[in-house]
């Protein structure tokens, strides 16, 4: 009886424990209506295996492969939504306000906020940090004919990213972690 | 009579033995000619198989021939799908680094404005 009154213990315990801690991971919507508009739309799914895999057939004497095996060394997901459309406000805010939404969870801070009239877009950087680490990057880009989020998940290496200058045109954001986050929005 | 009968057979069916000259003949004739062989035991003797090693020789080729190509195949999938996989990944950082670089662009002329904005600087 006593087996079983522990056992029962543990097995509402152990979901409730798996709630409470924060999850990096961001449930993306189908935005399958959004797809059949769009010109071009990007649709990415990696996950653990995918990335291992991908991995090995990165080629460690290519400066760019090199960089980005280092990058992903420590990352258990990438996932990727953007879609590009022939005309302004093609999607609505409430596409993207349901994933925004989520990153008012515990756990995301919001890391950088840029509203630039020039471009029109609008760029959010969320972090979830774990033991001064790093453990998810959210970014959601809107612009009047594309919308972008960017879901990255796992030990996430900033310093690296920044080494990423030069490969993809990884710009240098000065990106402290000991600073306060949302340094108010360009105009 | 019936002793004249007996005795008379007796005398042509009396062993007789042969001469030296039959024995020699019939030695020379054996060495020049030697006697036919079995079928069965001329084909093993060439190094012929049967029809079973056959089949079974042909079945086992078959299987590996089978397996080989399979493995084959695996490995070529497996290949299609880490490429794709490394096409994936750098597409997504490039997408990340476009859209870091929108913040950045951002950013740096905030900067540039607040900069502008403050006497003496």
């Amino acid at each position: 009886m006593r087996k079983y009154t522990v056992s029962l213990l543990i097995a509402l315990l152990v979901p409730a424990l798996a709630c409470a801690a924060p999850n990096p991971k961001l449930a993306m919507p189908e935005f399958a209506g959004l797809a059949q508009k769009a010109t071009e739309s990007v649709t990415i799914t990696l996950d653990t295996a995918l990335l291992a895999m991908a991995g090995k057939f990165l080629d460690g004497n290519d400066p760019q492969d090199a960089a980005t095996k280092e990058v992903i060394k420590g990352l258990r997901g990438i996932y990727v939504r953007s879609y590009t459309f022939d005309k302004d406000s093609a999607y609505q805010q409430a596409d993207i306000d349901a994933v925004r939404s989520q990153l008012s969870a515990p756990g995301w801070t919001r890391l950088v906020e840029t509203r630039s009239r020039k471009t029109r877009a609008n760029v959010d950087i969320y972090i979830m940090i774990d033991k001064d680490q790093a453990v998810g990057l959210a970014l959601i880009a809107s612009e009047p004919r594309q919308f972008t989020i960017v879901n990255i998940i796992g030990a996430i290496d900033l310093d690296k990213l920044h080494k990423l200058e030069g490969q993809f045109g990884v710009p240098k954001l000065d990106i402290d972690l000991s600073k306060t986050p949302a340094q108010g929005p360009a105009k | 009579m019936s002793q004249d009968i007996e005795s008379g057979m007796r005398a042509a069916l009396r062993p007789v033995a042969p001469s030296d000259e039959f024995s020699q003949k019939l030695l020379a004739q054996v060495v020049a000619d030697p006697p036919a062989r079995s079928k069965s035991f001329r084909l093993v003797s060439q190094g012929a198989r049967p029809l079973g090693w056959w089949l079974t020789a042909s079945l086992a080729a078959s299987l590996i021939l089978a397996v080989g190509i399979q493995q084959h195949l695996q490995e070529q999938r497996l290949r299609q799908s880490g490429l794709e996989a490394r096409r994936e990944v750098l597409q997504a950082l490039q997408v990340t680094s476009q859209k870091l670089n929108l913040a950045y662009e951002a950013v740096k002329s905030q900067s540039t404005s607040l900069a502008g904005e403050k006497p003496g600087v």
